[in-house]
């Protein structure tokens, strides 16, 4: 008798766990806003969802870039440095107009993105080493480009970091349309299929011949360039160029957003609305703590606990 | 292997020649063209408080130095951020020049880009390199015994601008040369009364935590307001961690949260400046929100100008006439006391539109 009870209270916990590893992510952006809507003065309002969905853009862009690149059982810490370099080429080439500047931003960002899946996929350097050396690097590099904080007034791309369509402001229209295609791409092609494979298991892909190098080398290109238009939005909004702080620590929010959204850091599974979700309650939390004038540490705190139980609740997953 | 190692020379060859491409036919925007920053009519510093108490100082006597002339002398410039900023670039910029104007031949220059291990052992080098005068912009104000003890053993007088070593004035170093950052924070509060007619709610952008100029800059403002204006309420402070981008984004939330704010008070420029991009983003007015500020940057004060900024109090970064000068004091023998604290301008609507050019 005793030890029916037992079963099922332990039947009950494996699925609450489960159940917390699926939703959880959902059910917390929910009651941080349920508690908001009560307890926020002025929250309930449209300008206030348009200024969190506004910063939260860049995050969930670089972060959807991230979830790609751990489904494959990696990590991209190059991502906040692209985003600096992304706002320096497109301060050094405005002279041609911002279509050219930012065609050339998500270039350079595909290049440092080629390089890091390069060092991964062909040379065979540890994800974490490869793409810290680039972390370094690239910052440097875009330092080099433009050493100072520029200001721009280019009217393309303040509109771009400012204007709305129907309501809707631009930054966020272009991270839903990417949330979108890298959901797709995940779900419906055989791109997404192999990279889910070759992050559940390398060895068996590559005998059972999938083109792992390949895969490999398109994920850290992907993340490079979502990184890049990350930075050009950022840059847009700021209407100013400033490489020395733009994206600094961007590879540690985005890797939250991941994690927090349930994506295992193990491979072989990518959760693109979980991230989007994450990188919700991340800076749904930052918004609360802000508005309510609490001190910063406090944010810090309350993040690592969220981070805690998102961890917690992956480890019971197998 | 060798297969997947020349291709990797070959990723790295396309990949240095992307980078000479990309610096070679870039192309910005000309608006962003403005005048290199320290030029000739650049505001120099003054002297706020030029002598200590008598007895106090330190002769050249007291500190055991010997003579030497500044023109012929190895002189040592250890800078500690990179000249990424302003503030930085003016302070680098305002030592060199000066140093090429009274003849200085062997000026040696280091940057710790902001990594206090880096700067040590920069100023150990520029004392190996047998410096005669030490001017150092600190990044840290403890820490700096082993550079300390060699200086001392070879009589190197040593003068910090902008930041203080926490050390024996004489015995351990020269002098102190740089604002008083509660008495900014003071200012800046006077002008905030004066720019709500002494009733308001405001706003605080804090520097980054755990900061001496934070601290002092917000204890200035807050001790001024609470004795000269009891009704001007801090509804909120956050810190924008002096970045322009952080001062946005919690102005963002700020204006949202707390539409009836009357003024923000930015510790630096920078967060100001982002603070008006977020104004501008909410659709607010030039005006509608007071901003203050503390640095005096061209930005800021061009601000001013453009009436989005009600005032900022300088900080100013010109240290190189001013080090200079104290040094040769202290050759010719006079004492020089322990702190020389410089007076810092302030800009408002008055005199901002004449400022803009004289700004760092």
């Amino acid at each position: 008798m005793t030890d029916t009870v037992l079963r099922r209270g332990a039947a009950g916990r494996t699925r609450v766990i489960a159940w917390l590893q699926e939703y959880g992510v959902y059910a917390a952006v929910v009651t941080l806003f349920a508690f908001n809507a009560v307890f926020t003065p002025h929250f309930l309002a449209v300008d206030n969802f348009r200024t969190q969905l506004v910063q939260v853009a860049p995050i969930v862009i670089v972060a959807l870039g991230m979830a790609l690149v751990i489904g494959t059982e990696g990590v991209d810490l190059s991502v906040g440095s692209v985003m600096a370099l992304a706002s320096a080429v497109v301060a050094l080439y405005l002279g041609y107009g911002a279509l050219p500047a930012i065609a050339m931003a998500v270039l350079a960002g595909a290049l440092i993105g080629g390089a890091g899946g390069a060092l991964v996929a062909v040379v065979g350097v540890q994800p974490i080493v490869a793409t810290l050396a680039l972390l370094v690097g690239v910052r440097g590099l875009a330092n080099v480009f433009l050493p100072q904080l520029r200001e721009f007034t280019n009217p393309t791309l303040v509109a771009l970091g400012s204007d709305s369509l129907a309501g809707v402001p631009i930054v966020v229209i272009v991270a839903v349309v990417l949330t979108a295609a890298v959901a797709f791409l995940v779900k419906r092609t055989t791109f997404g299929r192999q990279l889910v494979a070759v992050g559940g298991n390398r060895e068996a892909s590559r005998l059972s011949g999938l083109p792992v190098r390949r895969v490999l080398l398109t994920v850290y290109v992907l993340s490079g360039m979502l990184a890049a238009v990350a930075g050009v939005l950022a840059t847009s909004r700021l209407q100013a160029s400033d490489p020395t702080s733009l994206g600094l620590f961007m590879e540690l929010s985005a890797i939250t957003a991941v994690v927090v959204g349930g994506t295992p850091l193990t491979g072989g599974r990518v959760r693109v609305l979980g991230t989007v979700m994450g990188a919700l309650l991340m800076q749904l939390l930052q918004a609360t703590l802000i508005k309510h004038n609490l001190p910063q540490s406090w944010t810090q705190m309350a993040q690592a606990v969220i981070i805690l139980a998102a961890v917690y609740a992956a480890r019971e997953r197998r | 292997m060798s297969l997947s190692a020349g291709r990797t020379a070959r990723a790295a060859t396309l990949l240095a020649a992307a980078v000479l491409v990309v610096s070679g036919c870039a192309k910005s925007e000309n608006t962003a063209a403005s005048p290199a920053p320290g030029g000739s009519d650049a505001q120099q510093q003054v002297v706020k408080t030029p002598s200590g108490p008598a007895g106090a100082g330190c002769t050249i006597d007291r500190h055991g130095a010997t003579a030497f002339d500044l023109k012929t002398a190895v002189v040592g410039f250890s800078q500690s951020e990179k000249e990424a900023n302003p503030f930085r670039i003016a302070e680098t910029q305002s030592i060199k020049d000066e140093a090429a104007k009274i003849g200085i031949a062997d000026l040696k220059v280091t940057n710790a880009q902001s990594q206090f291990s880096k700067q040590i052992s920069d100023v150990q080098q520029l004392i190996a390199q047998g410096a005669q005068l030490l001017v150092i912009a600190p990044l840290n104000s403890d820490g700096w015994e082993p550079v300390l003890q060699q200086a001392a053993a070879k009589k190197v007088p040593i003068i910090t601008i902008d930041r203080k070593i926490n050390a024996k004035h004489c015995t351990d170093y020269l002098t102190f040369i740089g604002s008083d950052f509660v008495e900014q924070g003071r200012r800046a509060a006077d002008q905030m009364i004066k720019a709500l007619d002494g009733r308001g709610k405001v706003a605080i952008l804090l520097g980054a935590p755990g900061n001496n100029v934070t601290t002092e800059r917000t204890q200035g403002f807050k001790e001024q307001i609470a004795a000269k204006a009891p009704d001007i309420e801090i509804t909120f402070e956050q810190t924008g961690e002096f970045a322009r981008e952080k001062g946005q984004q919690v102005t963002e939330q700020l204006i949202q949260s707390n539409p009836d704010i009357d003024g923000i008070y930015a510790e630096n420029d920078e967060m100001a400046l982002g603070a008006v991009t977020a104004l501008k983003g909410a659709g607010k007015k030039a005006g509608d929100v007071k901003i203050v500020s503390i640095d005096g940057t061209r930005g800021a004060v061009q601000g001013i100008v453009d009436g989005w900024i009600y005032g900022v109090v300088e900080s100013n970064p010109r240290f190189g006439a001013l080090a200079f000068e104290t040094a040769q004091k202290f050759l010719n023998g006079e004492s020089i006391p322990e702190k020389v604290v410089i007076s810092d301008r302030e800009y408002d609507e008055t005199n901002a539109k004449d400022s803009v050019s004289q700004a760092y």
